[in-house]
């Protein structure tokens, strides 16, 4: 090989090359999940999250308390896309986000994390079937899973 | 000691003497008691500290006294107006920057009638002009639960007015004029509608935020609770009126489960000055008992339903 220390090396940075070509087009022609409006994709996953959340609270006064679970574990999935649906800047007049998101970014993620832990809370106590303890978590969930965030970076509904 | 300064008890008659011995004794006893007098008099009762406390979470958890995440009641949040700036203040027990050193009275008085220690007024967004409605047996408890607060030493940040003259002949004419003024009950309503007239009129002052304002900054009390959309902090607040296109139309169970819980019954959940006053700082709305959230609610059916749409 030492005979051919150019070739070498053109072979690496050929095979690179490849990788990243590949890896390029198959993120192109990947399903998309997104609309691109990033604004509009993160109010139907707010809003996908409080149909979840409505639903886990009629199955609770229902006394349905297993079936809570599945409620509870869209919101934890939701839970992890969201920061990732704040980009910086991202703010339109359609949008209720407040600049302090990305003033305290660190902050937000926690936030986001802090939601898909207690929706995992949720799910775990929900399969089983304690009506009590579901109950227990139910009661404070809207303030410290949705509340925590709610309040210091959203501006609130007018209605 | 000198004979002459000698004190011959043998001089003074028995039963004088067993007197003497026994006022002595009485005196040495009542001197020992002194202090558990004077704490008994200074140390509020459990049950006078946990009302305080309800009456604290009554009123929003008071955090417009606490930033967000920051010590309880060390104050130091700042509020623009139209004035100017002002930060609230630290009431916590610390004797050099707090309200250790005032007397219940002082306190009490700052409260209701916004006056401090050398009859300076306070800037009303304090809403002393609601206070005035608590009852005495409220406040009481209240202070007693302040006093209950662990102390921080941090010094009051000074308002900045930029309007001459605020203070002095702007504010005291403004409150003459236009500051709504509430009527302290004799005691505190325990139940119905004027438990929850009670509440969301004083205590809980629900008004300050929900009334819209006029030019002058009074609330618009001719249009009692139907929204701001120029609130605190840049809000936009409801109406909460019974109006059924624009108003609050949720049923009165729902409004008492939102004051517990935040959560709306659309799946959304409470955020902004809503969400803190639920939550509150060592106590808040959520603490309520069901029949106090229950109050709220009837009363708010009651009020008369006002057509204003808040935002879009």
């Amino acid at each position: 090989m030492k005979r051919y220390p150019n070739l070498r090396t053109a072979i690496v940075i050929g095979c690179l090359a490849t990788l990243v070509v590949i890896r390029f087009a198959a993120a192109q022609s990947g399903p998309k999940v997104m609309s691109g409006d990033v604004v509009a994709d993160r109010q139907r996953l707010m809003k996908l999250n409080g149909a979840s959340w409505a639903d886990a609270q009629t199955k609770f006064k229902a006394g349905n308390i297993e079936a809570i679970a599945v409620n509870a574990e869209t919101m934890a999935v939701l839970a992890q896309h969201i920061p990732a649906l704040f980009p910086q800047g991202s703010l339109t007049e359609k949008s209720n986000a407040k600049p302090e998101i990305w003033q305290k970014w660190a902050e937000f993620e926690s936030a986001a994390k802090n939601m898909q832990v207690w929706a995992e809370k949720l799910r775990d106590t929900a399969k089983t079937k304690d009506a009590a303890a579901t109950e227990a978590v139910i009661k404070d969930f809207g303030r410290q899973a949705c509340g925590s965030c709610h309040t210091p970076f959203r501006v609130p509904p007018r209605t | 000691m000198p004979d002459a300064m000698r004190f011959d008890t043998s001089l003074i008659p028995a039963r004088l003497r067993a007197s003497v011995i026994g006022a002595i004794a009485l005196f040495c006893w009542a001197g020992l008691s002194l202090p558990s007098v004077a704490e008994s008099a200074t140390a509020p009762l459990p049950d006078l500290v946990a009302h305080g406390k309800y009456v604290f979470g009554a009123a929003g958890g008071c955090g417009c006294h606490t930033e967000p995440k920051r010590t309880l009641n060390a104050g130091g949040r700042k509020y623009d107006g139209p004035f100017g700036t002002v930060y609230s203040t630290n009431i916590t027990p610390d004797r050099q920057t707090g309200i250790g050193a005032w007397t219940d009275e002082q306190i009490i008085t700052a409260i209701r009638l916004g006056r401090r220690l050398n009859g300076e007024r306070l800037i009303p967004v304090h809403p002393y002009t609601v206070f005035n409605g608590m009852a005495a047996e409220d406040l009481r408890a209240l202070v007693a639960y302040l006093r209950t607060v662990p102390p921080v030493n941090r010094p009051n940040q000074p308002k900045k007015i930029t309007v001459p003259l605020f203070e002095s002949v702007f504010l005291p004419a403004w409150l003459a004029a236009f500051a709504p003024k509430e009527t302290p009950p004799a005691s505190a309503p325990t139940s119905g509608l004027a438990r929850g007239e009670y509440l969301v009129r004083a205590v809980s002052h629900c008004g300050e935020c929900h009334t819209p304002r006029g030019v002058t900054q009074a609330t618009d009390n001719s249009r009692f609770l139907a929204g701001n959309p120029n609130g605190p902090e840049n809000s936009r607040v409801p109406n909460i009126t019974p109006d059924k296109d624009t108003g609050l139309t949720w049923s009165e169970e729902e409004i008492a489960e939102y004051l517990e819980t935040g959560n709306k019954p659309d799946g959304d959940v409470a955020g902004g000055l809503m969400g803190e006053v639920i939550e509150g700082t060592s106590a808040g709305y959520k603490d309520l008992t069901k029949a106090d959230r229950l109050a709220i609610a009837r009363y708010l059916k009651t009020v008369p339903p006002i057509r204003n749409k808040i935002g879009k």
